[in-house]
């Protein structure tokens, strides 16, 4: 889906075409400004949820919000991170989050159905089109949450 | 004592520390190299090293280890791998331990450096694979749809040049002329054969690569399926003059039920028929036998012919556009196809050369239990009416819609039915069909299925939902390019009563109009519901009181929401709700119960409990089921709503004939 290479094209500002699978969590930080001040941003880079592996949900206590990623081009992917939102919700309650659809730069293997979008939309949800590769639409994805987690 | 086990620990790649308090520790032993790349130079009792400060993640992991020192039984508590960096950007696996010993606060950190890359290689593996695997998917839906699209622009011009050689016929006397229509619809016909097969061929192979062949449960009699392809070419045998013969020695009484399924079964026999008779010679006999063998059930199709080529191989027969013998076959597509099939179902196919009298093409298949539904006596080895069709005697003219958006098809179509007497409207799409609708009405609606504006399969959709609420039913034919046997279910289940393939015969439309004429004679005089049903809608009529308009109301309630949960149900499906599912079923199983309609309640309630207990992939399965019981008890209701309804207006008519001085001068 592209999690990390989002984190890492943001904090590092680079991206690799090689596909790494993640086991257990990366930390990365960032300080951003926001109207003046600093922002200490701590990343949790949790691993994808699968059928090798389940999410450990006390990482999500303590956090004040979360990017929940799907890739655009797998629509097993954003039917994942749709249950995975109302997990969330069930296990840590309403936080703060944006919904990031991931490699919109595969325009031709675009699958996100624009039906779904309106739906999520209606629901209020903050829905993004990013491509860790081309680096389109990842700033604006954690400036985003930013601003929601301060409220 | 000291020494060698803060060595050992050291050794082992651990750092051992004990809490102090507010997220800081002490070194109880000298660290591995990997702690001084992370957070300094640092030495067995150092000051308070603030653990919790460097490490979100340990200062998240603290909150679960202090749980873990708080209790008075000893234990352990671990945290999950986690990865940190070096300030040089070195990424180190570690992984914490927290434990209380002698009243100390411990925590032990390694890094399980060779475990975790070994793990990392085994997931990374595996979802790589995954990945290919949904690539590949991707590709096949990509070429299938392809396929789909080729196989519709072969088909369409065929339809013009048969209708107009069918026209030319009737305009044409001279006996020259008329060989000239027929040599060209015999061409049209070889086409369309061909189109066929490519498309029968293709998707049998694609499906067989997208899903675990399901197939084997419907165990098909061989014998009948034998019988009946052997019924279906007799008029072509005859036509040749080839003797075509059922080996008497067969075991009638015997079991022949073998793995498979049951068209695809019969296909298999018609493609060997076929070969077979294209290399007999008038006045020779083609036999079909079938043989018991061990745990297998053999079947056999002899020819008179030429016997095979010398330079082939017998397995080479059945290879992908293999042309058989000498001169012979077409496309090289029929024997393909039976190889492929009957190794799906675990069976094995091969031919041989019968000396001095022809050839043996021959198949086997696993046998398997008859289906419980097969024994019903006069079942077994009985030959099924071709098509399942009604006989129609009689025809009369229909009014009927016709859509397509080619203009060639739309004006062939119309000027042949119309000289066959029917009224037709044509249009050139479906958005434009339904708008017919609204100020006609029509007997018969024919929707091709790829139209610009809207498809045949979304205007199906349209009518049948207004005829919920209508409690009218025009009968459906899809028109389609793609007509293999799922195409034709699928069809089915969007709500067409008939599915004619393109470039379709006028003989075949006029078959299936034959049908609709069976089908209208009986919508307007209705099947008598189910005796099930039946008891069912008078129990229900019973306990509200008799009141009849108010049951009729209830049905009619129940026709128009019951498509509109099921597409939500669909759509729960497809988003893995199970929640929404559940409730949605839920629902259903009320209104179900309502009209005693038991198996389709069974089905909502399985479908239900599925989804409670998150169980989702068994929950497509379980909804076909509900979807099937469903419809039965939609036919049934409609059925008797109609009836009714009759009923009704009859006795108004009785009583208007009764009262004479209450019309209206």
């Amino acid at each position: 889906m592209g999690k990390t290479s989002l984190v890492r094209r943001y904090v590092e500002s680079i991206y690799s075409d090689t596909y790494h699978t993640t086991i257990g969590v990366k930390i990365s930080k960032k300080v951003v400004q926001v109207k003046n001040s600093e922002v200490n941003l701590v990343l949790w880079d949790l691993y994808g949820e699968d059928d090798f592996q389940r999410m450990h949900w006390n990482h999500l206590q303590g956090a004040f919000g979360y990017l929940l990623v799907a890739d655009g081009t797998r629509p097993a992917t954003l039917d994942k991170a749709l249950a995975l939102e109302q997990k969330a919700r069930s296990e840590v309650g309403a936080l703060p989050f944006v919904f990031v659809v991931n490699k919109c730069d595969l325009v031709n293997d675009w699958q996100f159905d624009p039906a779904l979008e309106l739906q999520l939309i209606a629901k209020h949800w903050t829905i993004l089109r990013t491509s860790a590769k081309t680096g389109e639409g990842v700033e604006e994805a954690f400036s985003q949450l930013t601003g929601k987690m301060l409220g | 004592m000291a020494f060698p086990l803060q060595t050992f620990f050291r050794e082992l790649g651990y750092a051992l520390l004990e809490h102090q308090g507010e997220g800081n520790f002490v070194l109880l032993s000298d660290p591995p190299g990997w702690f001084s790349e992370l957070w300094g130079a640092a030495r067995c009792g150092d000051a308070k090293i603030p653990l919790a400060e460097k490490s979100p993640f340990l200062e998240n992991f603290l909150a679960e280890a202090q749980s873990c020192w708080g209790s008075p039984q000893t234990g352990e508590c671990r945290s999950e791998v986690w990865i940190e960096s070096t300030p040089a950007g070195r990424e180190i696996p570690l992984q914490a331990t927290a434990l209380h010993a002698e009243g100390k606060q411990l925590l032990a950190l390694r890094s399980p450096d060779r475990e975790y890359g070994e793990q990392v290689q085994v997931l990374q593996t595996a979802r790589n694979a995954l990945l290919e695997h949904e690539k590949l998917q991707r590709e096949i839906q990509k070429k299938e749809i392809l396929l789909h699209c080729i196989i519709h622009d072969l088909s369409q011009p065929l339809s013009a040049m048969r209708g107009s050689f069918d026209c030319l016929a009737t305009e044409t006397t001279s006996e020259q002329g008329q060989k000239f229509i027929a040599l060209g619809k015999l061409a049209t016909q070889q086409q369309e054969s061909m189109i066929r097969q490519i498309l029968q061929v293709f998707a049998a192979d694609l499906q067989a690569t997208m899903e675990v062949e399901k197939a084997t449960n419907h165990a098909p009699d061989l014998l009948a399926c034998a019988q009946e392809a052997m019924t279906s070419l007799s008029p072509a045998f005859e036509a040749k003059r080839v003797n075509l013969i059922l080996d008497p020695q067969i075991d009638q009484q015997a079991s022949w039920h073998v793995q498979g399924e049951e068209s695809r079964l019969r296909r298999v026999f018609t493609n060997l028929l076929e070969n077979a008779l294209r290399f007999s010679l008038p006045g020779g006999n083609v036999t079909v036998g079938l043989q018991a063998d061990g745990e297998f059930r053999k079947a056999y199709v002899d020819d008179e012919g030429p016997g095979l080529p010398a330079d082939m191989r017998p397995a080479q027969m059945f290879g992908l556009f293999s042309k058989g013998k000498e001169g012979g076959g077409k496309a090289g597509l029929g024997l393909y196809f039976c190889r492929t099939t009957v190794e799906r179902w675990g069976g094995s196919i091969n031919c041989t050369s019968l000396p001095e009298i022809g050839s043996r093409f021959w198949f086997r298949l696993p046998r398997a239990a008859a289906p419980v539904d097969s024994a019903a006596p006069g079942h077994k080895h009985a030959l099924a009416v071709p098509d399942g069709k009604l006989a129609v005697q009689g025809r009369r003219a229909m009014r009927i819609l016709f859509a397509d958006d080619q203009e060639d098809i739309r004006t062939l179509t119309k000027y042949q039915l119309e000289r066959s007497g029917h009224h037709v409207h044509a249009v050139p799409n479906g958005r434009e069909a339904l708008s017919a609708l609204l100020h006609e009405h029509f007997d018969v609606v024919l929707l091709d299925e790829e139209m610009p504006v809207m498809g045949g399969v979304q205007a199906a959709h349209a009518i049948r939902e207004g005829e919920a609420r209508l409690g009218s039913r025009a009968f459906l034919i899809a028109l389609t390019g793609n007509n293999t046997e799922e195409d034709v279910a699928r069809l089915r289940g969007e709500g067409f009563d008939a599915v004619l393939g393109k470039p379709f015969r006028l003989e075949g439309l006029t078959d299936k109009l034959g049908t609709a004429g069976g089908t209208r004679a009986l919508t307007s005089m209705p099947q008598k519901p189910s005796l099930a049903i039946s008891a069912g809608i008078d129990d229900l009529l019973a306990r509200i009181g008799g009141d009849k308009k108010l049951l009729h109301q209830m049905i009619q309630t129940f026709l128009r929401d019951t498509p509109k949960r099921l597409t939500s149900l669909q759509r729960a499906l497809q988003r893995k709700d199970a929640a929404e599912i559940a409730s949605l079923a839920h629902a259903l199983k009320g209104s179900l119960g309502i009209f005693l309609a038991q198996h389709a309640h069974d089905r909502a309630q399985e479908l239900e409990e599925l989804a409670r207990k998150s169980e989702l992939s068994g929950a497509k399965l379980a909804f076909a089921a509900l979807k099937e019981e469903i419809a039965k008890l939609e036919a049934n209701l409609r059925g008797y709503a109609m009836q009714t309804q009759g009923e009704r207006r009859a006795s108004a008519a009785n009583k208007a004939k009764r009262s004479p001085g209450k019309r209206k001068k």
